[in-house]
C-alpha cells in the first residue's frame, strides 16, 4: 500500500515548511526510519524520516517551495507495488496539478491538523493551492473544486480570491469586495476574522477591527530602506514572532516570576580564563568564553538544586533527567535558544564545541527543531551590553532563568586598601509556583560561589 | 384604528407597554411594528391619521400629482396620439385620484399595523416625563400612560420665514398646495431644494409658467455638480426662470396677484415678481407638539432633537427619529431608523450610516442619488475616479423616449470602493436601488457590472457607466 509522505508538524507554530534538499531520488529504496529529506521552517532545518520501507516512488514536492505542514510532499510504495492513478495520470505535468492532499482527517494519526480553517469534511487540495489558500485567506469550504475527483487545483484557489468579483455559479464569498480588498492591501488574511456582515459576511470594519487588534508591530529592527515607511504600516508577525510572543505571553501570565540579584566578584573568573585561554586555544582550536563557564558552572548548580531542572505538568513537577543548558541567541530578527546537553557531565571542552558549534548554526539559522527545544534552564547574557541587571521571563516549562549583566568596575576595601574589582550582577528568575524563595537564594549563593573560585569548580573538566 | 387603552396604573411600579411611539408616519409605524415583532409591547399614538406627512402630505401625493401631469404633457406631446390638442388636465379629478390612492394606502397601513398586534391609539401624546406620557384623545379625555422606552417620531412640517404670511390660497406649503394645486399661468416658487424642484415639475408639466427663486448659488445643492447642471438646463428648456443666491425680502397681495420682492446677491438689486400662486418650499421645522423641549431638558440641535449614534436624546430611555431629528429628511430615512432605535432599546448598540441612504428626486427628470458627489469626494481626500453613461446611449431610454439623463459613478482609483451614485433620467429613483444594495454590501464599482443585466432596460445604463468607471465601456466612444 502507498504511504503518503507530509511534512511533519515542525512545532506547534509552524504553518509552512520548505523542503530544503531531498536525501532520496525518487526510485531509490527507502528504508522506515532513514532520513529522506531536510526540511526548513521558520529558521530551523530538520531531517524527516521516512515514515515506511519502500520505494520513493514520486516525489510530488521539489525542493525550494514553501507549503504548508501536513502536506504530502512524496509517496512510498511497497515493492513491486504500482502508484495509484491520482499520482500518476495527471495529464499536466505542473506539480501543482499533480500533486494531491488531502485533508487533516487523512493525515497520519498522532499528527494534529494544521490550523487553517474550517474545513470539516474531507477536502482534498493541491499543495500550491493551499499554501495560496493560507496567504489569500480564502476558505476552503468556499471553494468549487474544479480538479479530477473534487480536488481543489491552484486554478480554483485564484479564481476564489481574485479581486474581480464573484461571477454567478461561484460559491458566495464570505467577505465583501471591500473587505477582501483591505485585506489585500494590508496583506492579512481573512481567515480567523469574524465577520459581522449579514450571515457572517466579513466585511471592512472587520478587517479594520482585526489590523487594530494586531495593534502595534512588535518587530523594531528596520532596514534602510524601510525608514520612510516605518511608521504608519502594519507588519506581519512571522512565524517566530508569533512563537516568541505566544511563549513569553503565556510564561508571563501563567507562571509567577521572581527574580532574584546577586552580584558576582568576575575577577577570579576572568584570571581563570586569561590563565588556561592560550594553552586551550593551542590545544584544541577553540576559545572558551565566559558564557562557558557560566554554563558549566550552572549546571553543576542546578546538579545540587534538581527543582531547577525541573517542570511543571499539570499537578505533576517533572524533574528532567538531564541537565540542557539553553543560551539565548538574539538574531537580527529575533531569538533563539539552543541548548547545551547534559551541561553538568560534560566536560568544559564539550561545553565549548557545542557552544561554538550552536551559536554559529544559529546566526545561520540553521539550527534543528531539537537542538532549540531540549534546554531544561536557559541563560541570558547582555554582558555585551551597557546593562546593569535585567530580569528574564522564563522559557516555559523551564522553571529557571539567569539574567547575567555586564561586567562593571566597583570599588571595594581589601584589606584596608581600596581596590577596583570587576562585579557582575546576574538574576535568577524562577516559577515562584514550585521554587521558594529560599531555594533560589541558596541557588545563586552556590553559583556565587563557583564562579567565585573557578580553579575547584572546573577542577575535573 | 382606535384601540382601549389599558387602565392607568397609579403608582404601579409595573409598565403599562414596553414601548410608547409618539407620531404614525413612516418613522412611527415602522417602529411599532419592529416593537411588537421583538415581543415588546408597543403602544402607536397618533393625533392623525396613519402614514404621517409621506403618505397624507408629501410622497404620496406628489408622486400622484408628479404621474398624472407627467402623463397629461407626454400625451400632449406625442406624435402617435391624435387629438391631442384638446387635452386638458382635470385638476379636480387629479385631487380626487390623489386622495383616493391616499386613503387606500392609509386603510390599507392601519390593517396592516393592527395585523401586527400593534396597539394604536388616537390622540395627541405628550411627552411628561422619560416614562410617562399622556395621551390627549379627541373626545377630551387624557389618559397617563407608563412607558420603559419612547420613541418621539413625530416628524416635520413646512416651514414658512416670518414674515410670509401663508393663506392658503394665494400663497400656499405643499399642506395646502396638495388639496388646491390650481394650476395658474404663473407660479413662483420660493425654495429650489427637492421639494422646490418636484412642484416645478408638476407645474411646468401641467402648463403653468414656473419662477425658481433660491437662496442658496445653485438648485439642489447637495447633489453632484453634472447631475445640478443639467436639471438647470432642463428647467431652461423648459422656459423655468431661476433666480440664485436670491434672498425673498417681501411678500404682498396685489389685485389677486402676489408680488415676491427679492435680493440678488450679486448686483444686490431687488426685483420683483408677479405670480397668481405663491408655494413657499423653504424647508421643514420639525413637529415638537407635545414635546416641551424646555421644562423636559431635551437637547436640540438647532431647531431639531439631538440624538447620540444610537438615536438616544439626552433622557434616558427616550429616543427620537425621523425628520424630528433633522438630516435627509426622508421616509426611508426614518424606517431605517425605526428599526436601529428598536434594536438599540434592546441592547443593540447601533448607527445609521448616512452615506448609504439614497436620495431620490421626482423633477423634470428623476434624479437617484446615493453617497458623495464628486466634489465632495475630492474635498474628502479620496483619490477618484469618475465614469459615466448618458441615457442616449441606451436602446431601451430611445424606445421609451426618454433620452435625457445620465449615470455617474464615483469610485476610489485604489480599492474601487463605490463612494458614489448619481442618476439622472428617467426611472433614476429606481435604478438607485441597485447601487445602494452594492453599497451596503460592500461591493466596489466592478460589483456593478459583474453580473448581467437585462436587455433592453435602462438598468444598462449603471452597469456601463460602472464599465466606464474602468474604461470598459462597451457602448460608449473610446475616451
Amino acid at each position: 500500500m502507498a504511504t503518503e509522505v507530509v511534512i511533519p508538524m515542525l512545532g506547534i507554530t509552524v504553518e509552512k515548511g520548505q523542503i530544503v534538499e531531498w536525501l532520496k531520488d525518487e526510485g531509490d529504496a527507502v528504508e522506515k526510519g532513514e532520513s529522506i529529506f531536510v526540511v526548513e521552517a521558520d529558521k530551523v532545518t530538520t531531517e524527516v524520516e521516512s515514515p515506511a520501507s519502500g520505494v520513493l516512488a514520486k516525489i510530488l514536492l521539489p525542493a525550494g517551495e514553501p507549503v504548508p505542514v501536513l502536506s504530502v510532499v512524496a509517496i512510498i510504495t511497497e515493492p513491486g507495488e504500482t502508484l495509484a492513478p491520482q499520482y500518476t495520470t495527471s495529464p499536466k505535468p505542473k506539480t501543482e496539478e499533480a500533486v494531491v492532499e488531502t485533508s487533516p482527517q487523512d493525515a497520519p494519526a498522532g499528527l494534529k491538523p494544521p490550523a487553517i480553517g474550517s474545513e470539516s469534511e474531507t477536502i482534498r487540495i493541491v499543495p500550491a493551492a493551499r499554501k495560496l489558500a493560507l496567504e489569500k485567506g480564502v476558505d476552503l469550504a468556499n471553494v468549487s473544486p474544479t480538479g479530477p475527483e473534487g480536488v481543489i487545483t491552484f486554478r480554483d484557489i485564484e479564481s476564489a480570491s481574485d479581486s474581480r468579483p464573484p461571477q454567478a455559479g461561484e460559491a458566495g464569498t464570505k467577505a465583501s469586495t471591500l473587505a477582501r480588498r483591505k485585506a489585500e492591501a494590508a496583506g492579512v488574511s481573512l481567515e480567523g476574522i469574524e465577520g459581522t456582515g449579514i450571515r457572517g459576511r466579513i466585511m471592512r470594519g472587520d478587517v479594520d477591527q482585526a489590523l487594530r487588534r494586531e495593534g502595534p508591530e512588535m518587530q523594531a529592527t528596520p532596514s534602510a530602506a524601510d525608514v520612510d515607511t516605518n511608521f504608519g504600516r502594519i507588519i506581519l508577525m512571522d512565524g517566530m514572532r508569533k512563537t516568541i510572543a505566544r511563549r513569553l505571553s503565556s510564561s508571563a501570565f501563567t507562571a509567577p516570576h521572581v527574580t532574584f540579584y546577586a552580584d558576582i566578584h568576575m575577577d577570579p573568573l576572568l584570571s581563570y580564563r586569561e590563565s588556561i585561554l592560550d594553552a586551550f586555544q593551542d590545544r584544541y582550536g577553540l576559545r572558551p568564553s565566559i558564557n562557558d563557564f557560566l554554563i558549566k558552572a550552572v549546571a553543576l548548580t542546578i546538579r545540587e538544586f534538581p527543582l531547577l531542572n525541573g517542570a511543571i505538568q499539570e499537578d505533576e513537577i517533572h524533574i528532567l533527567p538531564n541537565i540542557n543548558v539553553g543560551l539565548a541567541v538574539a538574531l537580527a530578527d529575533g531569538l533563539v535558544v539552543p541548548a547545551i546537553t547534559d551541561a553538568d557531565n560534560n566536560g568544559l571542552l564539550e561545553i565549548v564545541r557545542q557552544r561554538s558549534d550552536l551559536v554559529e548554526r544559529a546566526l545561520k539559522g540553521r539550527l534543528t527543531m531539537a537542538e532549540m527545544e531540549r534546554g531544561t534552564f536557559t541563560i541570558s547574557s547582555l554582558a555585551q551590553y551597557e546593562i546593569t541587571f535585567f530580569t528574564s521571563i522564563l522559557n516555559p516549562p523551564q522553571s529557571g532563568i539567569l539574567s547575567v549583566g555586564k561586567t562593571r568596575d566597583e570599588l571595594a576595601l581589601v584589606d584596608g586598601e581600596v581596590k577596583v574589582r570587576h562585579i557582575a550582577s546576574m538574576g535568577l528568575a524562577v516559577d515562584h509556583r514550585i521554587i521558594d524563595g529560599v531555594v533560589a537564594a541558596e541557588f545563586m549563593r552556590d553559583l556565587k560561589k563557583k564562579l567565585e573560585t573557578p580553579a575547584f569548580t572546573f577542577l575535573h573538566t | 384604528m382606535t384601540a382601549e387603552l389599558r387602565p392607568n396604573l397609579i403608582d404601579s411600579t409595573e409598565y403599562d407597554y414596553d414601548l410608547a411611539v409618539i407620531g404614525g408616519g413612516p418613522g412611527g409605524y415602522v417602529s411599532a411594528i419592529c416593537g411588537v415583532r421583538k415581543g415588546l409591547r408597543t403602544v402607536l399614538i397618533e393625533r392623525d391619521a396613519l402614514g404621517g406627512t409621506c403618505l397624507n402630505r408629501g410622497c404620496i401625493p406628489t408622486k400622484s400629482f408628479h404621474y398624472d401631469t407627467r402623463l397629461f404633457r407626454s400625451a400632449a406631446l406625442t406624435p402617435v396620439i391624435r387629438g391631442r390638442e384638446y387635452l386638458t388636465l382635470d385638476v379636480n379629478q387629479m385631487v380626487e385620484r390623489k386622495a383616493s390612492v391616499v386613503n387606500t394606502l392609509v386603510s390599507g397601513l392601519t390593517a396592516l399595523v393592527n395585523s401586527r398586534g400593534v396597539e394604536v391609539v388616537q390622540g395627541e401624546g405628550v411627552l411628561e416625563s422619560p416614562g410617562r406620557i399622556r395621551v390627549k384623545r379627541p373626545d377630551g379625555s387624557v389618559v397617563a400612560v407608563k412607558v420603559k422606552h419612547i420613541i418621539l417620531a413625530t416628524g416635520s412640517k413646512p416651514y414658512v420665514p416670518p414674515f410670509i404670511g401663508i393663506d392658503g390660497k394665494l400663497v400656499q406649503t405643499t399642506d395646502e398646495i396638495l388639496d388646491d394645486p390650481g394650476f395658474p399661468n404663473k407660479i413662483a416658487i420660493i425654495g429650489g431644494g427637492v421639494i422646490g424642484m418636484e412642484m416645478a415639475a408638476i407645474f411646468l408639466n401641467a402648463g403653468t409658467e414656473v419662477t425658481l427663486i433660491e437662496m442658496l448659488p445653485d438648485i439642489l445643492a447637495s447633489e453632484d455638480k453634472d447631475i445640478r447642471e443639467e436639471m438647470k438646463r432642463q428647467l431652461e428648456l423648459r422656459k423655468a426662470g431661476i433666480f440664485l443666491n436670491a434672498t425673498v425680502k417681501d411678500l404682498s397681495i396685489q389685485n389677486s396677484q402676489a408680488k415676491v420682492t427679492f435680493q440678488t446677491k450679486g448686483d444686490g438689486n431687488l426685483k420683483t415678481t408677479l405670480a397668481d400662486k405663491v408655494l413657499v418650499a423653504t424647508g421643514r421645522a420639525p413637529v415638537l407638539n407635545g414635546i416641551d423641549i424646555s421644562s423636559l431638558g431635551l437637547e436640540t440641535d438647532g431647531p431639531f432633537i439631538k440624538v447620540n449614534r444610537r438615536l438616544e436624546t439626552n433622557l434616558p430611555g427616550v429616543y427620537a427619529i425621523g425628520d424630528l431629528i433633522g438630516g435627509i429628511m426622508l421616509a426611508h430615512k426614518a424606517s431605517a431608523e425605526a428599526e436601529t432605535a428598536v434594536e438599540n432599546i434592546l441592547g443593540a448598540d447601533k448607527g445609521i450610516d448616512s452615506h448609504l441612504i439614497p436620495r431620490c428626486i421626482w423633477g423634470l427628470l428623476e434624479i437617484g442619488a446615493v453617497g458623495m458627489s464628486e466634489e465632495e469626494a475630492v474635498q474628502a481626500g479620496r483619490e477618484i475616479k469618475t465614469g459615466r453613461f448618458p441615457y442616449a446611449m441606451n436602446g431601451a431610454a430611445h424606445a421609451m423616449g426618454h433620452v435625457e439623463g445620465l449615470v455617474k459613478v464615483v469610485g476610489d482609483a485604489g480599492t474601487g470602493e463605490i463612494l458614489g451614485v448619481h442618476i439622472l433620467g428617467a426611472h433614476a429613483t429606481d435604478l438607485i436601488s441597485e447601487a445602494v444594495s452594492v453599497m451596503a454590501m460592500e461591493g466596489a464599482v466592478e460589483d456593478l457590472y459583474a453580473a448581467i443585466k437585462p436587455h433592453p432596460t435602462l438598468s444598462e445604463g449603471v452597469m456601463e457607466a460602472a464599465m466606464d468607471w474602468n474604461r470598459l465601456g462597451i457602448h460608449t466612444p473610446k475616451r
